[in-house]
């Protein structure tokens, strides 16, 4: 036990005591959750934008209606962003517009072309040209407006613009058809459907349901999951590094005369999981703070915190001893990357399928993966934490298949490690490594 | 005499490659071993069998008394050839960590020791990838032998010093000695094996060659090979029984007599026929010796031609 202490030890502290560690604290949650981060920050940027778009009004009666409209989101957008500077960041993601009038006598191919020139220049966002018989319900065939952009078919300006164009339209058919549009708008109003969690009662003794958003319920799950895949992840690659150095520069022999292969192979495994408890627990902090600062404090799923060290130090001792083996098996990290390509992808697998995870987590899918070893750890706190009833068996179960298959992968790859250390030269082949695993 | 180690009929294969075939050995206590032989000739198979890092298919390895297990020794000490270090660790803490790894608790007082005996003092804070390979060997050495272990395996240990840190090492060892702990090392090196070794075991293709004390190997040897001159340089030299070859050196002839030919034999027939005018024999030097049984397409044997 001793050795094996010893070996843990310095483990530990060869992973968590480097500036590259550090960095790799503070840069992976910003190379996993920054897209989400620059989404937002995008949104701000649309949100001071404000594009120009040239009408062409043959009717002669749509430019003022759409001007208004106009003028009124920008006011609205306005005191939104100050609302949003206040309070939340994250709202009011559309952009302003400004409308320039075209005479219609002038519309030809010539001013199309003009048109698509200040475009492409980017004085312009768009032009649009709105026929003359727009609002003859009889015509055939049906009268269309013309909107050109670039990336027209996914603008969210052109979605903007027909739905104020129809609600124009439609009011003005409905007038001369002699309909009350007051009473109409009244009786087509939507109706919203809440969405709650499960009736529960509080410490209070208050009987209620909370509010689902989608924070808590997509966003919270996926953030648990890469939670998991970076600690593994941070965990795992050190330990990769670590026996490439220990083999390339005979650190190996001169460690298995002091300590034999189990003893090596368990110390730096319970190096590895101490590292990962430790990259856990600045995230964990860091979340709570985060939160705290927030107010999101009551979506931290505390109750999820047993399952996920348990998953969390299964999956590290499955990956690690995984890493440990490849790093036994070659002598440069770049042979490694290359056979590390299909672990990656089955790590990653969970990566691909969180989104139906999270909307059924007890699907066939989700349910089957969940029992896939090599996905168990992050497919399981993925679908506890979508706050949905699991069965209590299915992670019990789990953890248990987690636990065979890590012991078994342990044992294997003890049997490649104490190998390939002394192998020098070439990389051996496939066959070679799984003599190695089966005979050891 | 007791034995350090002991290996009865060892042989260990890789495969269909026999690395080491049949292999006996004994190493007496206290005494420094050198292990010679072209590179894979299975030295550091050996080596790791006694290091308990690999088991042998067959035969037995008994190092200090024990039979061979599973379970390394820390009575043993190995240090490999040019490197064995983690490069970010500083000297201290590698130090500590090599000797807590033997067992040794407290390690402070021999890590002071053995820096200050090989002039390493203060450089307890520098990290490894900031020394000289000179320096970093001297480490090595430290971490091989702080822990006191009985029996110290050395791959090369003078490998990259220049004159002033060999004869430092080189005093380290002598001294390990005269302590009572068994020295064995793996040497390119004919001339520092031949200085420092009582004795000497070469092998080739996986079986052993050569083993017995420098005298012995120079009796061995030297017996067959003789030099003369007469002192009439041109004469015809007498047809002779029992010679290998003759080979004209200058004003000297060297004979290398057959396996069953003593060295008077051939010297009464020359004293019968021609005025001998000097005679020696001739004692090889390891370094001739390696050659001549591992030049390639040898067979293992001494043989000139």
């Amino acid at each position: 036990m001793w050795k094996i202490w010893m070996i843990a030890v310095r483990e530990y502290w060869a992973m968590v005591g480097t500036k590259a560690f550090m960095a790799s604290i503070i840069m992976m949650p910003i190379l996993m959750f920054g897209g989400l981060f620059a989404v937002e920050f995008l949104k701000g940027v649309n949100r001071s934008q404000v594009r120009k778009i040239a009408v062409i009004d043959q009717t002669g009666k749509l430019f003022e209606k759409l001007n208004e409209a106009v003028v009124a989101k920008n006011a609205m957008l306005e005191a939104v962003s100050k609302v949003d500077e206040a309070e939340e960041f994250g709202k009011g993601t559309e952009p302003k517009y400004l409308l320039e009038k075209i005479d219609p006598a002038t519309l030809d191919d010539e001013l199309r072309i003009e048109l698509s020139d200040r475009i492409q220049k980017r004085d312009l966002f768009a032009f649009v040209e709105i026929p003359p018989n727009l609002f003859d319900a009889s015509a055939i065939p049906e009268p269309q407006i013309r909107f050109h952009s670039q990336g027209s078919t996914l603008s969210g300006s052109r979605e903007w613009f027909q739905a104020k164009v129809n609600e124009f339209v439609v009011h003005s058919r409905l007038i001369d058809a002699g309909i009350d549009t007051a009473k109409v708008q009244a009786a087509s109003k939507a109706i919203q459907v809440r969405s709650l969690g499960l009736v529960e009662k509080s410490a209070t003794g208050k009987i209620d349901a909370q509010d689902k958003n989608e924070l808590s319920d997509i966003f919270l799950p996926m953030g648990v999951m890469m939670l998991m895949f970076m600690v593994i992840f941070l965990a795992a690659q050190p330990m990769l590094e670590s026996v490439l150095e220990e083999k390339s520069q005979r650190i190996a022999e001169v460690l298995l005369g002091s300590a034999n292969s189990v003893q090596l192979m368990m110390g730096k495994l319970i190096g590895t999981v101490a590292g990962s408890l430790t990259v856990f627990g600045i995230y964990f902090v860091g979340a709570i703070l985060l939160a705290q600062f927030r107010g999101w404090t009551g979506m931290i799923p505390f109750q999820l915190f047993p399952w996920f060290v348990a998953f969390q130090i299964l999956g590290v001792m499955f990956y690690a001893s995984v890493f440990m083996a490849v790093g036994s098996s070659v002598s440069q990290l770049k042979e490694a990357q290359s056979m590390l390509l299909p672990v990656w992808m089955v790590m990653m697998l969970p990566v691909f399928v969180w989104l139906n995870v999270v909307r059924e987590p007890n699907s066939s899918l989700a349910v089957g993966l969940s029992f896939f070893p090599p996905a168990t750890p992050s497919m399981m706190v993925l679908r506890l934490a979508t706050g949905q009833t699991i069965p209590i068996w299915q992670p019990i179960l789990g953890i248990i298949i987690c636990l065979l298959a890590t012991i078994l992968c342990v044992i294997i790859s003890a049997r490649i490690f104490r190998a390939g250390m002394l192998w020098q030269g070439k990389t051996p082949k496939l066959s070679e490594i799984l003599r190695w695993a089966i005979h050891g | 005499m007791s034995f350090a180690i002991e290996l009865e009929n060892v042989t260990k294969r890789f495969g269909k490659h026999v690395a080491v075939d049949g292999l006996d050995l004994r190493v007496p206590e206290g005494s420094i071993y050198g292990f010679i032989g072209p590179n894979g000739s299975g030295k550091t198979t050996t080596l790791r069998m006694i290091l308990r890092i690999i088991q042998p298919d067959s035969g037995t390895v008994r190092v200090l008394g024990a039979t061979s297990g599973a379970t390394a020794d820390d009575r043993l000490g190995y240090l490999p050839e040019e490197r064995g270090l983690y490069k970010r660790m500083r000297v201290y803490s590698l130090l500590k960590y090599f000797a807590r790894l033997k067992g040794m608790r407290e390690p402070k007082a021999a890590i002071d020791h053995w820096l200050k005996r090989l002039g390493a003092e203060g450089w307890g804070r520098k990290r490894i990838d900031t020394l000289s390979k000179g320096m970093a060997q001297k480490i090595q050495f430290v971490a091989t032998v702080v822990a006191n272990p009985k029996l110290v395996i050395l791959d090369e240990p003078f490998s990259g010093l220049d004159p002033l840190n060999l004869e430092t090492l080189r005093d380290a060892i002598l001294e390990l000695r005269k302590q009572g702990t068994t020295v064995i090392f793996s040497t390119h090196d004919m001339d520092v094996a031949e200085q420092m070794c009582d004795t000497i075991l070469m092998i080739f293709e996986g079986k052993k060659v050569l083993d017995g004390t420098m005298n012995s190997i120079h009796a061995q040897f030297s017996a067959r090979h003789i030099r003369v001159r007469l002192d009439q340089p041109d004469v015809q030299l007498p047809r002779l029984l029992g010679v290998h070859s003759i080979q004209r050196v200058g004003r000297f002839y060297e004979f290398i007599l057959s396996d069953q030919t003593r060295s008077d034999d051939i010297v009464r027939q020359l004293a019968n026929q021609v005025t001998l005018e000097h005679f020696e024999i001739v004692k090889p030097s390891l370094h001739e010796i390696f050659i001549h049984i591992a030049h390639p397409g040898g067979n293992g044997q001494f043989s000139e031609t």
